[in-house]
């Protein structure tokens, strides 16, 4: 079976998608993108504690890569259109996680994204995000509604985590722009160094 | 003036609104936490200063205290509305450290 990549935000949907990926036999490790200050500790213990779920269910190891990604959003908010920084962030999320796939020779990328649950979940925005990468994006939620997810995050143990307390992305613009299109994402990210900001977050992941 | 603190929708942390609406002029802001020698992060939109706990202060006013303790939420409210010379809320009335009420008052 091939090797991924798997982003985990800490949220309900991540474990969920990673589930699926671990039952079909696929090898996976985690990249979580640590988005202090712009969201407090709990992200990060609850992706560990959901990692901790799924190894002990899956008898995997299923490393842990943790990516800074607060200094990247401060660069964006400083020198961007803050209504596409959604787009952006995922951008940057994407390449970090295609560099660490690269490194740990995985072959695919995997996201718990699920159609028009949030504003970088619609066609549009996930077109632009995923433009950025070059290796495939498995979505194994891609049509699942959200009852459906908690409904599989309750049956192996992931909900319960998930929904602990804990501080929401405060990057998120006042109004996300829920429609975007390339031309305007590749000007917007000729304002940053792209691959400085990546080659600086991947040098400092460590991992867990 | 400022509402008092309430959780904000996660339940991680505690957030303070102005109400009716009034933006917080964020370079000034910065001035002063420079001058008071706090250390923040300034994502030009947004700042966030170290006090007690975090603190996310938002262009809209909006102050985002990211701890679930709401001893510690109110000490660094307390200590920022000093240090930005934010409004108090009418709740500051009655709390007994901001001074003796006022007997005829009711």
């Amino acid at each position: 079976m091939a090797r991924g990549v798997m982003l985990m935000s800490g949220g309900i949907d991540s474990p969920v998608a990673l589930h699926y990926l671990l039952r079909q036999g696929h090898d996976l490790l985690a990249v979580h993108m640590d988005n202090r200050p712009f969201t407090d500790d709990t992200p990060l213990e609850k992706v560990v504690d959901h990692l901790t779920v799924l190894r002990e269910r899956y008898h995997q190891p299923i490393p842990l890569y943790v990516v800074p990604h607060g200094s990247t959003q401060v660069t964006l908010m400083r020198n961007t259109e803050r209504h596409v920084g959604c787009v952006l962030c995922r951008r940057f999320m994407w390449r970090s996680a295609e560099r660490i796939a690269e490194r740990e020779n995985g072959t695919f990328l995997a996201t718990g994204e699920a159609l028009g649950q949030v504003a970088s979940q619609t066609l549009s925005n996930m077109r632009q995000a995923t433009a950025s990468v070059r290796l495939p994006i498995v979505r194994p939620l891609i049509g699942f509604d959200k009852h459906e997810i908690e409904r599989v995050a309750k049956e192996i143990g992931t909900y319960g985590i998930s929904t602990r307390p804990g501080v929401c992305c405060q990057a998120v613009p006042d109004r996300p722009a829920t429609r975007s299109n390339l031309l305007q994402i590749l000007r917007e990210e000729e304002k940053v160094d792209v691959d400085g900001i990546i080659d600086d977050c991947v040098r400092r992941a460590v991992q867990l | 003036m400022y509402r008092t603190l309430h959780l904000c929708s996660n339940r991680g942390g505690f957030e303070a609104v102005p109400d009716p609406p009034r933006p917080l002029d964020l370079p000034e802001a910065r001035r002063r936490l420079t001058a008071a020698d706090v250390e923040f992060v300034d994502a030009r939109v947004m700042l966030i200063a170290t006090l007690e706990v975090e603190v996310t202060i938002g262009q809209s006013g909006r102050l985002l205290f990211k701890t679930p303790d709401l001893a510690l939420a109110e000490r660094s409210f307390a200590r920022l509305r000093g240090l930005l010379d934010l409004p108090a809320s009418p709740e500051d009335a009655r709390l007994p450290s901001e001074g003796v009420p006022d007997p005829g008052r009711r």
